[in-house]
């Protein structure tokens, strides 16, 4: 596929773009600019089913693809109906991989399927990599369908903070044996065909619909990764894309972004930055969406081959509707060698025992406890305390050595059912202790960035959350889930390294 | 027995020679050669004699041959081979591009702009079958491609709606459209040009390997090399060449969607039905004694029951059941309706004759041409009485274009 067709596919794909006649109802895909029944005069409006529910009208399972798609092996792929028929559109069911032996279509037949932003194919090596939300998976397994219902907002706050969030974590597992991983008892695998994009594109939707806001008010993205598909080409191009995020004007939107790279600490060192331009008058916008993104690298064997998982979580900043207010800021940096990947590399390198201290501890700890002096807070007034978690046992160690106590540190280390998410670590742990989170209380968070740098930040819960509780797919939701899947080592890699 | 319907309309044109090579991997010629071969076959066949200078026109049909023999300009090479300057086009329409060149050729015959031309189908699929399965896809909406179908997946989705719809949980269904493969494996057994001449048996359909459930390897056409060729002339003249002409009574097109997603049906080919509706006037299917069906998979060929009302709507597979079942050993297997036998692709059809796509709807012409003079050699079709009228059938894609052309011994 050549650039100019990827792109004419995109505007159509990343949202399942369809046309309706404005008269009769008839919804063609792809779109066209007439209706066949109302003829050449009739008036047609875009409509997509990016957020909507789809029923499988017939499938098969490809035993035998087309090189594009070799690398998936089996899977299904089958027509899905929406709205009773109304459009009728392909697609392939994601996170499924079908056991060897005959499969009775009927069964598949009238199954409810959700859309799923995924990758399709790439161009080899060097060519593009394109996606599209023509995927599908079935609904009542893993991921659960949710409305995108956009409310007016009701209440503006002096102070910016969090509006909403939104966590991904892939269906599949790895257990870890014991005694490795330190801490880690399992983690998250991406899919065969997931990436650091597709990650990102899910946790934003999921961000949209639990803070309940219309995507257009959202003027700036930045999303946090270290390993984004592209060297050169920003994947927050993608997410605002699929989402459509800022106004709309000629199959762009007004909105910006960067993709940003500081290591574990790439998203959160935005938080700040969003919650500033919120705030300023010359931004002109009313949301800053931030995302922490990682398909998180390691090497075969590796020790962060043990500790590594994958996932995104992405947070919404405004003034409106608020369900948590910045209030404190530290940040702290020095120039320290403990973790790196030069250009072209593959996989990051470390320096073993060095990365804790005193890289990690260090920093963590120096930003935590001048964020409590800066505050005049002692950690008994903090309720919950999340730190970026290479595996469990760093941030219970950095945060006791601040002075809190285990049952405030408990409920952010998921990293150990998810493994370390890089720059998606510190955010899901945040998102976790939100979930839980009730009006009035404190949270401190304290990213850690390999290279090195901390910061750390003091949300208060207002009361605004408990309007958004039931939006969200909580992270112990998507930690419990019966319909997680868990792989061998084999699969693990071969998944991983195709992202 | 001469048709009634069809001798009061003039016919579109008459058939009077036809050659072909054979299908199967053919790794030593060239798809020009393979198509020379074929159509001076068909101008050797013509019983009083035809120079090449008595051809007008050529009508050429064929799918890949950009992408797959890295191919332009068919009319070029062909000018070349045959050594003749004369009008020449090229068609493609997928695995109907032969079909589609035979109607245009009936076109310019008809319309008396011409009085002789070829038509020639090829399909030299084995130099590209490292990408073929890929390649095929250029038939379906890129939207298609992309969910992951390949040409058999977009088929055994069809198939997997028509058992679910129709099947009623009957084991004879899956074994019905089995054999629909063993009756044209059956045919193709003395088709001296075809792919694969031996039989198979339901359980060799049903243990082969799994392609796109429920679809699995013998219940697919193969991949081919090969061409067919034809020569037609203006009917008022045919006798000059031959005695015995086969005329092209009938001959329509029709088109649909190239996405099988956005049809109105999963269970049926509504070009298929568009174009019999209007190339059958007059005539229904128990007129008919041979037919010349697109059995790309076998799926196709019971709709195909369906769709030109032959057999009740969900109801072919019942029929194609009975019928196999009680054959009792002859040469053909015939569909069986109410004491009419319609004997479907006596050759071997797509599925056993071979099926390199540009030339299969020109091979279906050659066949029922064949068959109509009784110069089919050892799969001749044998009937009480003489064979007069032919029916011919081609798809493009999964069904955005079909071809029906109703061929007849005598007007």
């Amino acid at each position: 596929m050549s650039e100019p067709m990827a792109r004419r596919r995109i505007l159509v794909d990343y949202r399942i773009q369809a046309s309706r006649c404005v008269d009769c109802g008839r919804t063609y895909f792809p779109p066209k600019f007439f209706c066949n029944t109302e003829g050449r005069r009739s008036r047609m409006n875009t409509v997509d089913y990016f957020n909507s529910k789809g029923t499988l009208i017939s499938s098969t399972v490809i035993r035998k693809p087309t090189n594009k798609f070799l690398h998936l092996g089996s899977f299904i792929s089958g027509i899905v109906s929406f709205e009773e028929g109304n459009v009728q559109v392909p697609g392939r069911i994601t996170d499924y991989a079908p056991p060897d032996g005959e499969l009775d279509m009927n069964d598949f037949i009238g199954r409810g399927v959700v859309p799923r932003f995924r990758r399709l194919y790439t161009d080899g090596f060097q060519g593009l990599i394109y996606y599209s939300s023509l995927n599908f998976s079935f609904e009542g397994d893993y991921y659960p369908h949710q409305r995108y219902v956009k409310s007016e907002p009701a209440t503006v706050n002096e102070r910016p903070g969090i509006v909403g969030y939104g966590v991904y974590l892939p269906k599949f597992r790895i257990k870890n044996e014991e005694e490795i991983g330190l801490g880690v008892v399992e983690r998250t695998v991406p899919f065969a065909d997931e990436d650091t994009t597709t990650f990102a594109v899910e946790a934003g939707k999921r961000a949209l619909i639990h803070a309940g806001i219309d995507s257009k008010y959202v003027k700036k993205c930045f999303l946090g990764s270290e390993s984004t598909p592209y060297a050169v080409k920003p994947s927050m191009a993608t997410v605002c894309q699929a989402l459509q995020l800022g106004e709309e004007y000629e199959g762009g939107f007004f909105s910006g972004g960067v993709d940003s790279q500081f290591a574990c600490k790439a998203a959160t060192d935005h938080f700040i930055d969003a919650a500033a331009l919120v705030a300023y008058s010359t931004f002109g916008g009313e949301y800053v969406m931030v995302i922490g993104s990682d398909n998180a690298q390691a090497a075969r064997n590796d020790p962060l081959d043990y500790t590594v998982g994958a996932g995104a979580a992405s947070f919404l900043f405004g003034r409106r509707d608020v369900i948590a207010t910045l209030d404190y800021y530290v940040p702290y940096t020095s120039d320290t060698p403990d973790f790196y990947r030069r250009d072209g590399e593959k996989y990051p390198r470390h320096g073993g025992r060095f990365t804790g201290d005193p890289a990690y501890f260090k920093h963590v700890v120096t930003a935590l406890k001048t964020t409590l002096k800066v505050s005049g807070l002692a950690p008994g007034d903090i309720r919950f305390v999340v730190c970026h978690s290479p595996n469990a046992k760093f941030p219970y160690q950095a945060a006791v050595e601040a002075g809190f106590e285990k049952e405030q540190i408990e409920h952010g280390l998921v990293v150990r059912q998810i493994g370390n998410l890089y720059s998606g670590s510190s955010p899901t742990a945040l998102a976790a202790v939100l979930d839980l989170a009730e009006p009035g209380d404190r949270i401190i968070m304290t990213s850690y960035g390999s290279g090195a740098g901390s910061e750390s930040y003091i949300f208060t819960v207002t009361k605004e959350i408990e309007k958004k509780h039931d939006r969200s797919i909580s992270v112990k939701q998507q930690i419990e889930n019966p319909h997680k899947q868990y792989v061998d080592y084999n699969t693990y890699r071969t998944w991983k390294e195709l992202s | 027995m001469k048709n009634t319907v069809c001798s009061k309309a003039k016919p579109y044109a008459a058939i009077i020679g036809a050659g072909r090579t054979n299908f199967r991997e053919q790794w030593y010629k060239d798809p020009e050669k393979l198509l020379m071969e074929a159509g001076i076959g068909a101008v050797e066949s013509v019983d009083s004699g035809l120079r090449r200078r008595d051809i007008q026109a050529c009508f050429f049909g064929s799918f890949l041959y950009q992408a797959t023999n890295k191919l332009g300009l068919v009319p070029g090479y062909m000018a070349r081979e045959l050594g003749i300057n004369i009008p020449m086009n090229t068609t493609e329409a997928a695995c109907a591009s032969g079909g589609s060149a035979f109607y245009n050729a009936c076109i310019a015959i008809k319309s008396g702009m011409y009085d002789v031309v070829l038509v020639g189908g090829f399909e030299k699929m084995t130099d590209g079958s490292s990408k073929i399965i890929d390649e095929l896809m250029f038939a379906a909406d890129p939207h298609e491609f992309d969910a992951g179908f390949t040409f058999s997946g977009l088929y055994a989705a069809m198939m997997a709606r028509y058992i679910h719809d129709h099947g009623h949980n009957d084991r004879r269904c899956i074994e019905a459209l089995a054999q629909i493969s063993c009756k044209n494996h059956h045919h193709a057994v003395n088709n001296e040009y075809a792919q694969f001449r031996r039989e198979i048996t339901v359980q060799d359909v049903l243990k082969s390997p799994l392609i796109a459930d429920p679809v699995r390897l013998l219940h697919c056409s193969p991949i081919s090399d090969g061409a067919a060729g034809v020569i037609l002339a203006n009917p008022e003249i045919a006798k000059e060449y031959t005695d015995t002409p086969i005329y092209v009574v009938a001959g329509q097109q029709a088109t649909d969607d190239v996405s099988l997603c956005t049809r109105e049906s999963l269970t049926g080919i509504k070009s298929t039905r568009l174009a019999l509706d209007k190339a059958l006037k007059g005539l229904s299917m128990e007129d008919f004694q041979i037919a010349e069906v697109h059995d790309c998979f076998t799926i196709e060929e019971a709709m195909f029951l369906e769709d030109s009302g032959f057999y009740e709507r969900g109801k072919a597979w019942e029929s194609v059941y009975e019928s196999y079942e009680s054959y009792k050993g002859s040469k053909h297997i015939p569909y069986v309706k109410e004491g009419a036998e319609l004997i479907v692709n006596p050759g071997g059809g797509l599925k056993a004759d071979g099926h390199p796509v540009g030339a299969t709807g020109v091979r279906q012409i050659y066949e029922c041409f064949k068959q109509l003079r009784m110069e089919a050699g050892k799969h001749q079709v044998e009937v009480d009485g003489d064979l007069n009228l032919a029916l011919c059938h081609n798809i493009g894609g999964t069904g955005g274009i079909a071809t029906v052309h109703v061929l007849a011994r005598g007007i």
